[in-house]
């Protein structure tokens, strides 16, 4: 049946059902409620606004459409509740004004009702934040005025503008990032969608489901609570609080009676035990999810309300650790990347210990391949590798000349953008990704990197592991053997002395910085002694120690 | 003046026009309101809208044992003036201390003046 016009108990109708569509789903916009504030009350608040607006609509028993609208409005204003509540209430406040002299409505009244709706909401606001409701209502009215000579039923016109809504609220994550970041559609968005979706029902005469919307579960929302503090620590030490609690409480009414429940206060209290922190209730539960460092006084505060049930206490500080054990380039390559945030530039690095691999990391390494000397990694790691990578554009630091070969297979092999950097050392590998500069385009940052490996001269102290000649020098089994580059210039069968020739031959006039890397072997008592004699011998130069954690190479060192 | 956070390496100090700018920039992201007034209206003029660089004229954060802030707003004529107040109040308070962990003890909104717009 085509109908070309809105008369009064039509708009009556329409304004019923958006608002009793809003109330049954009130909850999954509280729900998606993270901005501006995250304290889930978006939909309760618009319902209570509409649900006044409804009651002044309803009270208003003339015969023209446009007295309803302002009644409408009116009723809004008065009820207007929350940030959103008071957008509603100025979003129909300019559809009413446009409205108020008609009897009854066609689809070019509407659309322009829309657009003066959007009119006046926008100019009540300083410094309209996009992403938000009014976005959607923005993008709703844009296409209502487009669409509004091409239906002549109002049906299926406000069925198009319920789509196109529909989509801007689909769009609001990418406008809005916190919204990205927890991965929701804006609250106050949805909202205005439930409504427009109930007058739609009331346009075409049909029945609305009870619950349209599943409601994000409580799972979900930890999984988002989960995903933002994992974000947060890169190590295992970082964790401030480590435990994540999850429970409920069943309401006693004994106890409520002497300590009333409050779910704002009860949050507030909670806040002080830890973050991250979900609270749900209903009439008879209250759901909780807090990571603290104190679980047992959570629990306590929380019985004083009811019993505990389905308690969960879990040791994020053990999981984590866990969790980077198993960040080894063949482990779950796809969920890892999957988790990992999206930037636009990445880093794959080889080295060899744990104390480099954890240095290599510090300064934005986003893979860290085991292997150097001996053991080079396979092109299959390294593709693998490139693929865990967050990034489509991937800057390969291989640290060794026999694994540049490998590296630039992988860079071919790879879908992605793939730059490999010439690095042959791993003091060279540092100060190439130190020089990255996240602002400059691929190419000025390839340069720099490169260019960078020219600024450092690395040296390596290792062991010969059988007699040989090399370069007109005999060297025997055991000896120490200093490296500058990719020269043999020490060899000494004695360590510290080997390291202390190393370092003389290294360290010139003008240089600034020795970094230090001490492998696995190497004592205290001879870290000492080497940090001594650069200290006496070269006062000048400014001394960093890392530990390496590398075997078969004592020591690693960077001259700048 | 600043207030003062200690913290393992050292100790932080954030001058209180930073809590201003921050309390003003969260305060007109909010819906409703069209400007910051001055708190000195008979010095500056009645309900004078501050321009952006300079907002943080009516805002005044007083600390002592508790930080409390007092926001001077215009709001817009026809909106319900208490539900921005309150909207105002929360949100300046999340976001100072979501940004500085700054734990907030009132919020006080003074409105100066109602903006009329032909609508």
């Amino acid at each position: 049946m085509t109908k070309n016009t809105i008369d009064v108990n039509t708009f009556q109708d329409m304004l019923i059902h958006g608002g009793s569509h809003l109330a049954n789903n009130a909850d999954t916009v509280d729900a998606l409620n993270v901005f501006p504030v995250p304290d889930g009350d978006t939909g309760t608040n618009m319902n209570l606004t509409m649900s006044s607006g409804v009651q002044e609509a309803k009270r208003q028993d003339a015969a023209h459409a446009g007295k309803v609208a302002t009644s409408f409005a009116r009723g809004l204003l008065m009820g207007a509740r929350g940030n959103s509540g008071v957008i509603l209430s100025q979003l129909f406040r300019g559809f009413a004004k446009q409205l108020e002299k008609k009897e009854s409505f066609h689809s070019e009244d509407v659309a322009a009702a829309l657009q003066a709706g959007v009119d006046a909401a926008y100019k009540a606001v300083m410094k309209p934040v996009e992403g938000t409701i009014l976005t959607v209502a923005k993008d709703a009215a844009k296409h209502a005025m487009n669409e509004k000579d091409k239906h002549s039923d109002v049906a299926t016109f406000f069925a198009s503008v319920v789509d196109a809504a529909q989509a801007s609220l689909e769009r609001t994550p990418s406008l809005l990032p916190v919204l990205k970041e927890v991965g929701v559609v804006d609250s106050g968005g949805q909202g205005l969608v439930i409504i427009y979706e109930g007058f739609l029902a009331a346009l075409k005469g049909e029945a609305l489901p009870e619950n349209a919307y599943t409601k994000p579960t409580m799972k979900d929302l930890i999984k988002a609570e989960h995903h933002k503090s994992h974000q947060g620590f890169m190590r295992t030490e970082d964790i401030t609080y480590g435990y994540c609690t999850e429970f409920m409480v069943k309401f006693e009414e004994d106890k409520l009676k002497k300590t009333p429940f409050d779910e704002e206060q009860y949050r507030d209290a909670l806040a002080d035990y830890g973050d991250s922190l979900l609270v749900v209730s209903d009439e008879d539960l209250v759901k909780v999810h807090v990571h603290t460092e104190t679980p047992g006084d959570v629990l306590s505060l929380s019985q004083k309300y009811g019993n505990l049930i389905n308690m969960k206490i879990e040791n994020m500080r053990e999981q984590h650790r866990e969790a980077i054990k198993n960040d080894a380039p063949e482990t779950n390559a796809s969920t890892e990347s999957e988790t990992k945030e999206e930037k636009p530039f990445g880093f794959v690095t080889v080295a060899m210990g744990d104390g480099i691999a954890e240095l290599f990391t510090s300064i934005g390494a986003d893979v860290v391949i085991q292997g150097g000397q001996t053991m080079n990694p396979s092109t299959e790691a390294l593709v693998e590798a490139i693929a865990q990578v967050p990034s489509e554009t991937v800057f390969v630091v291989p640290n060794n000349s026999n694994i540049m070969m490998t590296a630039k297979q992988a860079a071919e092999l790879s879908k992605k953008a793939v730059y490999v950097i010439p690095t042959k050392t791993v003091p060279q590998g540092l100060s190439a990704i130190m020089a990255f500069m996240p602002d400059k385009t691929v190419e000025q940052n390839e340069k720099h990197m490169t260019e960078a490996i020219k600024h450092v001269k690395s040296g390596q102290l290792t062991y010969a592991v059988r007699d040989t000649s090399i370069d007109g020098k005999a060297i025997q089994k055991g000896d120490f053997m200093g490296i500058l580059e990719s020269d043999i210039v020490i060899v000494n069968s004695d360590k510290q002395q080997a390291i202390q020739e190393l370092i003389k031959e290294m360290v010139k006039e003008d240089d600034e910085l020795l970094t230090l890397l001490i492998g696995e072997d190497v004592s205290d008592e001879e870290k000492q002694k080497v940090t001594e004699f650069i200290q006496n011998e070269f006062e000048h130069v400014e001394l960093e120690i890392h530990r390496g954690g590398q075997p078969l190479y004592p020591f690693l060192l960077a001259v700048e | 003046m600043s207030i003062e956070m200690s913290s393992t390496f050292g100790r932080i100090h954030i001058d209180t026009g930073v809590i201003a700018t921050i309390a003003g920039g969260a305060a007109v992201e909010c819906y409703g309101i069209v400007g910051m007034a001055s708190k000195n209206q008979i010095k500056d003029g009645i309900a004078e809208l501050l321009k952006k660089d300079n907002f943080t004229k009516g805002i005044v954060v007083r600390q002592g044992e508790e930080v409390h802030i007092d926001m001077y707003i215009v709001v817009s004529y026809g909106t319900k003036i208490s539900e921005i107040a309150y909207n105002v109040q929360q949100k300046v308070r999340y976001t100072l201390n979501k940004t500085l962990g700054l734990q907030v003890d009132s919020v006080n909104i003074f409105v100066q003046g109602v903006r009329v717009t032909n609508v």
